[in-house]
């Protein structure tokens, strides 16, 4: 565990001329890639909290990404997330030294910090001896600053900050030469006519388009190429690299010095431009993301985009993982971010700890994976799963800057969603409880009432009495024969209902005649209908449902009819096609449907507040709302000009019939059909 | 087979079903014998060979349907399912393996004592050599001359007309499924299509129904299949 030697006063011992605050500690940690660095950050909080003092965490501009190796990109990721979190602010620069001690110190000056936090590695890192530059070591106290030494944690791994770490980009060397080459070129005429000092104005234009365009070592080797073709194509003794003439030495050296100030100055403007892109960018992302959020929409409907949306944005394997009202992970995962059960564990670990693990962390930094927590205001509401590329230039090594503020407006926008979520499920949930309450009562009494009079009626048939008439036992029989049809029908509808709404029923559809549906339908009702006159009206339709299903619904409005319309009173059923709609339509000659309850009656358990209750758990309808729903038509009820109600099952038509259908199909399996061939 | 008595075994958990079931067929005059699992109905259906099987689908040790294979492939005995409301595709898949027909559970005893004795009728034709004219009500059909009478007038059909009628005729009072009448008129044709039936169907009711809603002979089961009405004018 770190411990720190000069623990007695953190308080330096001379902080001359800082003004203000100046007496009030302030701590500064530089923050790299290197795995120790977490361990110092903890211990800068950790002094800071103690001391209720404001701490900042330095860091080296990572957009110039040369300065880090791919491992450490990451670790300061992780680093800058936990120091962030750990409350310091943020402080990003960009040395032209390495090391950046002067620079470092100066900065640490203008921040009016007391206390630099480092590790033996770190000092040397840090505060090391620039190449040549100084010749006395750097003497932070001689700035009035004091320096927390802290035991570093055990390195796994130190990889140095890397002198000339930019890779070579051949097509830039390339190009540099052949511009040498046409300077040269060039050069022959311009010695010619001109003189040796305009030449040498040409290969300095070189140098510096290589510099301005070009890197590191592309614009050394342009540097040295044409200093070299210079002296061998023009300087006297021409054609050899001898130099005569002291000057000339000068000369070359002016020009590398050149070279090298202007390179310097190109890459930092480079690397601010970048800077600033970046900056763009990411304020470009949180606006996108907010339009984004703003479609609102269901947490599921909301990960999908975000999901989509991000993982464009960032150009990395990335998924938006949803928290289960248990507190558990949701399954569902984007198809281009496959999980292992390893990573699921890793992510039910980061919402666990609220903290972010992963790749770079402390927590498996191992993994592919860097998973964030989607905190909202008062819960988890899921995990980011981010997996950092370093070649993923949308995604910055200080990745921290922009998911923090990208995750907390998920975070927000899922929370709201998922509340809106559990209230609708409350409200269901309420309706539902309602539904069963009213089901169990309105159940208990016509399930009850059939089962009374066959009992009833079964008992006197067991045990009849003296005075029995010889035509009771029929009448008795019918009895127990219609309530237990009615009992029946009833348990029916029960079931079509639970089915249909607990979406257990599949709709098969097929190629019907209409007249088939309405025989079986007809034939299904013929001992209710008894001797009611009945007419039918049908045109020569094919229809494309569920045969069954409609079967059921066109039932359920003719036993509709039958409830409310006088005994003996003509029940008809018509079909029609009216605006590419099929129309069934049951009419009957009964009261009607009272005005306003057109809708009404649809509901489950409506029985009509018109005359007496019918018998019947009033789910017929019901039924027949869900049946045409299921089939992407719906189901109204009128009454007609002449009195009596008409109920109207409207179903879209769908293009072609059998008959055409199979005609373009076979015509030789077809050749007899009746619509071709004229018969009687 | 005893011609007065035949012998029907019925394979039933529900001891109140299978007490109704003795009961009414016994009053019917029906020698009865009852198993109750799945077991004991294979071993008395290969040791009584019954008359007639009545098969209930759900029996607690195994599937009713399984035991219809079971029998199928040793046996011609008809065998009518005793099946629960809305398991179309249950009923479709017994049809189309060997089943001769079924009853919907709750049914009344006309209909499954009409059930019987359309299967006990066939089982009895199917020994002897088909008839070459078959007469239900008003209706004539001459397999030999391939005329077709309607109340003593000619109906002229097409040929699918007519083979799509005679396979409803011969299994008079039974259910055809779909599949079964595509196979039988126009067998492996390549590309046939189980629409041919509904069309082809509906040119026929044109022919024998003047009220296709209150049909005379041709009777719709929904999601399984036609019938003809066995005893049609009755």
């Amino acid at each position: 565990m770190p411990n720190r030697p000069g623990h007695a006063s953190p308080v330096p011992a001379a902080v001359e001329g800082a003004g203000t605050g100046a007496w009030e500690p302030r701590f500064l940690v530089p923050v790299d890639g290197r795995l120790a660095s977490a361990g110092l950050i903890r211990e800068t909080a950790r002094m800071a909290a103690a001391q209720g003092v404001v701490w900042l965490a330095v860091y080296l501009d990572a957009s110039q990404r040369t300065l880090y190796t791919r491992q450490e990109l990451s670790r300061l990721g992780a680093n800058l997330c936990l120091a962030e979190e750990l409350g310091a602010d943020l402080v990003c620069f960009q040395p032209t030294e390495r090391p950046p001690g002067r620079e470092l110190l100066a900065l640490a000056k203008a921040h009016r910090v007391t206390d630099l936090v480092l590790d033996s590695a770190g000092r040397s890192r840090w505060l090391g001896q620039p190449k040549g530059a100084h010749p006395q070591p750097l003497n932070p106290r001689d700035l009035g600053l004091a320096i927390q030494m802290v035991n570093p944690l055990p390195e796994h791994s130190d990889p140095r900050l890397k002198a000339w770490p930019e890779a070579m980009d051949w097509g830039h060397l390339g190009l540099a030469l052949f511009i040498v080459l046409l300077a040269t070129g060039v050069g022959f005429v311009v010695y010619h006519y001109l003189g040796l000092a305009d030449v040498i104005m040409l290969y300095m234009l070189c140098i510096t388009v290589a510099a301005t365009q070009f890197g590191r070592w592309t614009t050394f080797i342009a540097s040295v190429a044409a200093i070299l073709t210079l002296d061998f194509c023009f300087i006297e003794p021409r054609y050899t690299f001898v130099v005569t003439d002291f000057q000339h030495i000068g000369t070359f050296g002016l020009m590398f010095g050149v070279g090298w100030v202007i390179l310097g100055l190109a890459e930092r403007i480079r690397s601010q431009t970048s800077l600033a892109q970046e900056r763009e960018r990411h304020s470009r992302a949180l606006f996108r993301l907010g339009q984004v959020l703003a479609e609102g929409g269901s947490p599921e409907a909301i990960q999908h985009r975000v999901d989509e949306y991000l993982r464009r944005e960032l150009e990395v394997p990335l998924a938006v993982l949803l928290c289960t009202p248990k507190g558990d992970l949701a399954d569902g995962n984007g198809p281009d971010a496959p999980f292992t059960p390893a990573d699921l564990a890793l992510a039910q670990q980061a919402l666990k700890q609220g903290a972010p693990v992963g790749q770079g962390t402390e927590t498996s930094p191992q993994s592919r994976w860097f998973m964030l927590p989607l905190a909202g205001l008062e819960r988890t509401v899921g995990v980011l799963a981010v997996q950092p590329r370093p070649e993923a230039v949308s995604l910055p090594p200080d990745r921290m800057s922009l998911l923090v503020p990208l995750a907390s407006q998920v975070s927000l926008a899922l929370e709201r969603a998922s509340l809106a979520e559990e209230r609708t499920q409350a409200r269901i949930r309420a309706e539902h409880a309602q539904l069963r309450a009213t089901l169990l009562s309105s159940l208990s009494h016509d399930l009850k009432t059939p089962l009374g009079s066959i009992t009833g009626a079964i008992t006197t048939l067991l045990d009849p009495g003296p005075n029995t008439a010889p035509g009771d036992q029929k009448v008795l029989l019918n009895a127990i024969h219609h309530e237990s049809r009615r009992l029946l029908r009833m348990v029916n509808n029960l079931l079509d209902i639970t089915k249909l709404e607990s979406g257990q029923v599949q709709v098969k559809k097929d190629w019907v005649a209409v007249e088939e549906i309405v025989e079986a339908a007809i034939s299904h009702m013929e001992e209710q209908m008894g001797s009611r006159p009945l007419s039918v009206d049908l045109p020569e339709q094919w229809v494309h449902v569920d045969p069954v299903l409609l079967d059921q619904a066109l039932v359920n409005l003719l036993d509709n009819a039958l409830k409310f319309s006088p005994p003996g009173s003509a029940i008809r059923i018509r079909g029609a096609v009216r605006d590419g709609a099929f129309r069934l339509q049951v009419e009957d000659e009964g009261p009607g449907i009272p005005p306003g309850e057109e809708e009404l009656i649809f509901e489950k358990l409506y029985r009509g507040t018109g005359g007496a209750l019918a018998p019947g758990a009033g789910l017929g309808l019901a039924i027949c709302r869900a049946i045409a729903e299921a089939h992407g038509g719906t189901v109204t009820a009128g009454n007609q000009p002449g009195g009596g109600a008409r109920l109207t099952i409207s179903l879209p038509l769908e293009n072609g019939d059998p008959g055409s259908v199979l005609s373009q199909l076979n015509p030789d399996l077809t050749s007899d059909l009746p619509g071709a061939a004229h018969e009687s | 087979m005893n011609p007065d008595h035949p012998l029907i075994l019925v394979i039933e958990d529900d001891p109140y079903l299978r007490q109704y079931l003795s009961t009414t067929l016994r009053s019917h005059g029906y020698g009865v014998e009852e198993a109750t699992t799945w077991e004991e109905g294979r071993a008395k259906a290969h040791k009584l060979t019954p008359d007639v099987l009545l098969l209930d689908l759900g029996l607690p040790d195994g599937d009713g349907l399984s035991l219809a294979r079971d029998l199928r492939a040793t046996s011609r005995v008809p065998i009518i399912v005793v099946s629960a409301r809305g398991r179309e595709e249950d009923k479709v898949l017994a049809l189309d393996m060997g089943v001769d027909d079924y009853v919907t559970k709750p049914f009344g005893s006309s209909e499954l004592l009409a059930r019987i004795r359309v299967a006990l009728r066939h089982s009895a034709e199917v020994s002897g050599p088909p008839p070459a004219v078959v007469e239900l009500g008003g209706l004539r059909m001459d397999f030999a001359s391939r005329e077709v009478t309607l109340d003593k007038k000619p109906v002229r059909l097409t040929k699918n007309e007519f083979d799509l009628l005679a396979v409803l005729v011969r299994h008079a009072g039974q259910v055809v499924t779909n599949g079964h009448l595509l196979q039988e008129v126009w067998g492996d044709a390549t590309g046939a299509h189980p629409a041919y039936v509904r069309v082809y169907m509906r040119s026929l009711r044109k022919k024998l129904e003047p009220d296709p809603t209150r049909p005379r002979f041709l009777l719709t089961e929904l999601g399984i299949g036609y019938r003809l009405k066995p005893d049609p004018d009755a």
